[in-house]
């Protein structure tokens, strides 16, 4: 398969890149979508050509609840990758979902404190622009934030 | 417990080659900050030291292994160019990280097969360097990844410490693992480190009150947690049994070697196990090969880029139960003299020098030999785990 472009506005990514394009274009209608086996309905997470379980190719992109649980997180102290470095501190961490914790999401954590946060705490999507200073595009991607 | 998936991995098969080679000659490069050497520079130079303490001449060595995954390689012509030979060299996957493992095995093959007497690894890295260039560095390799660049990257999920903190903040969860406990491991590779001349960190002693007052780089990890980023390279000849008996020093036979796979490649995120690495693949079939149990093992060196890749490895190869790794690792058990497992003697990939694992191998050799900084008293097997996060390896190392 083609390789995602390296986007001038880096890290934000090239949206139009075909295995993930589905998932941003769910993001700007503020929903979740991951891909799901027409076959066997089993969400499979990376986007793969076939599914694992039973080797279905056909894949479409499913809304999910957006609810899941937070796996495990990091919080980012002092700068150590430049493109985030305006970002410190930061928490960027693992969810995994309602609907088939195999599935873990890598998302930004947001409206919380770091010390607030546990494992396996009730989360949920939340639909953010994602900007950089030095850059023109905000992208809306799922954030996620504690079910309080 | 956590239930792995299915896919979470699995050993690679390996057939039998226990005593059938033997590592007869270590070398190291000089190791240090950035300094301007090449990459083939150090090679070379690690070249030379090893096949000098194996009391062989250049042309005497004819196999050369070389980074399978990463860094760059140093060709036969750069070999012949200094050596001043210009015989055939047998040519074989080998290398760092967990090469450093395997490549005795690949070569066993050879020898067995007649098509190397004398065979050399070598693996050598100046990302210290290259890092000042803004080229190259161990980010570099994983942010081409393409489901990092567009699922992870966007969201800070990079680069290494990243993904090894949210490791270890799941195995505090599961398990009950402190950070105390991480900073024990730190802590026992800068007190061999600082016993370990040409050791990177020799002259910066750590005690645990000194860990904790650290600040957090990417909480729940310490700067004090990660490797170094440094220019070296190490190398070690491997030859067959005849010629072994016959080295001019004691030979360290390879029992056993594994190799283990994650199901999920590269994308730490999606690990079957999270808080687990492919050693529990890998080093049951090594331990399994060298017919001997992880209680018989004295001297232990570990890949380890962080503190919590250690311990999840400690737990893995069945040193002890899976999430007793905290405990394990606790005060000085891990110290060269009298801990429980001696333990990255010569101060590690944290405290040492970050040459991804050859200079580790070096390590267990000189221990087996008695020729160690810090010496493990009467060590008589040693062994080795390699890792990348998507492959793990585990090489079994005896003395006569």
């Amino acid at each position: 398969m083609d390789l995602p472009r390296r986007m001038p506005d880096f890290p934000l990514p090239d949206t139009e890149w075909a295995p993930g394009r589905g998932f941003f274009e769910a993001a700007a209608r503020s929903e979740l979508a991951i891909p799901r086996c027409a076959a066997c309905q089993r969400l499979v997470w990376y986007p793969k050509p076939a599914c694992p379980d039973c080797g279905g190719r056909a894949l479409p992109w499913a809304p999910v609840s957006g609810r899941g649980a937070l796996f495990s997180w990091a919080t980012v102290r002092r700068p150590l990758w430049k493109p985030f470095a305006e970002k410190v501190p930061y928490t960027t961490g693992l969810v995994a979902l309602e609907e088939d914790p195999r599935v873990r999401l890598v998302s930004l954590l947001a409206d919380c404190a770091p010390e607030e946060l546990h494992a396996d705490m009730a989360v949920h999507a939340v639909f953010r622009p994602l900007a950089f200073a030095d850059s023109d595009r905000a992208l809306v991607v799922p954030f996620f934030a504690p079910t309080r | 417990m956590p239930q792995p998936l299915p896919d979470w991995g699995s050993a690679t098969p390996l057939d039998d080659v226990s005593r059938q080679v033997a590592i007869t000659g270590v070398g190291e490069a000089d190791h240090s900050r950035a300094s301007g050497r090449s990459a083939s520079e150090i090679a070379l130079q690690a070249v030379e030291r090893a096949i000098a303490d194996a009391g062989l001449a250049p042309a005497e060595v004819d196999g050369l292994m070389t980074s399978a995954g990463m860094g760059a390689q140093l060709a036969p012509a750069e070999f012949h160019s200094h050596f001043g030979t210009n015989h055939d060299l047998w040519t074989g996957p080998g290398g760092g990280m967990t090469w450093a493992a395997t490549a005795p095995h690949a070569a066993a093959r050879a020898i067995a097969a007649g098509e190397a007497r004398n065979v050399v690894n070598v693996f050598s890295v100046a990302w210290a360097s290259e890092r000042e260039q803004m080229e190259g560095g161990p980010g570099a390799f994983h942010a081409a990844e393409p489901m990092k660049a567009v699922f992870e990257l966007p969201f800070g999920w990079f680069p290494q410490p990243v993904y090894f903190a949210t490791i270890a903040r799941r195995h505090m969860h599961e398990y009950g693992t402190t950070l105390e406990q991480l900073g024990a491991i730190a802590v026992a590779c800068r007190r061999h480190a600082n016993l370990t001349p040409g050791a990177l960190m020799h002259d910066k002693p750590l005690d645990l009150e000194g860990y904790l007052a650290r600040p957090m780089l990417v909480d729940p990890l310490r700067v004090e947690d990660c490797c170094l980023i440094s220019d070296g390279g190490a190398a070690y000849v491997m030859t067959g049994p005849e010629r072994a008996r016959d080295a001019a020093k004691p030979p360290a036979w390879v029992l056993g070697v594994g190799e283990g796979r994650s199901g999920a490649g590269l994308y730490w995120s999606q690990q079957g196990d999270f808080t687990a690495t492919p050693q529990v693949f890998s080093a049951p079939a090594a331990f399994e090969m060298a017919g001997i149990a992880p209680a018989e093992v004295d001297v232990l060196t570990l890949y380890d880029p962080f503190t919590i890749v250690a311990l999840m490895q400690i737990e893995d190869m069945g040193f002890c139960p899976k999430g007793d790794g905290g405990a394990f690792v606790e005060g000085s058990r891990l110290h060269f003299d009298g801990g429980a497992l001696p333990y990255n003697t010569h101060g590690g990939l944290l405290s040492h020098a970050y040459v991804l694992g050859i200079a580790h191998v070096v390590e267990v050799v000189r221990q087996l030999r008695g020729e160690a900084a810090a010496q493990v008293p009467g060590a008589r097997v040693g062994v080795y785990g390699g890792y990348t996060g998507h492959l793990a390896s585990t090489l079994v190392l005896a003395r006569d």
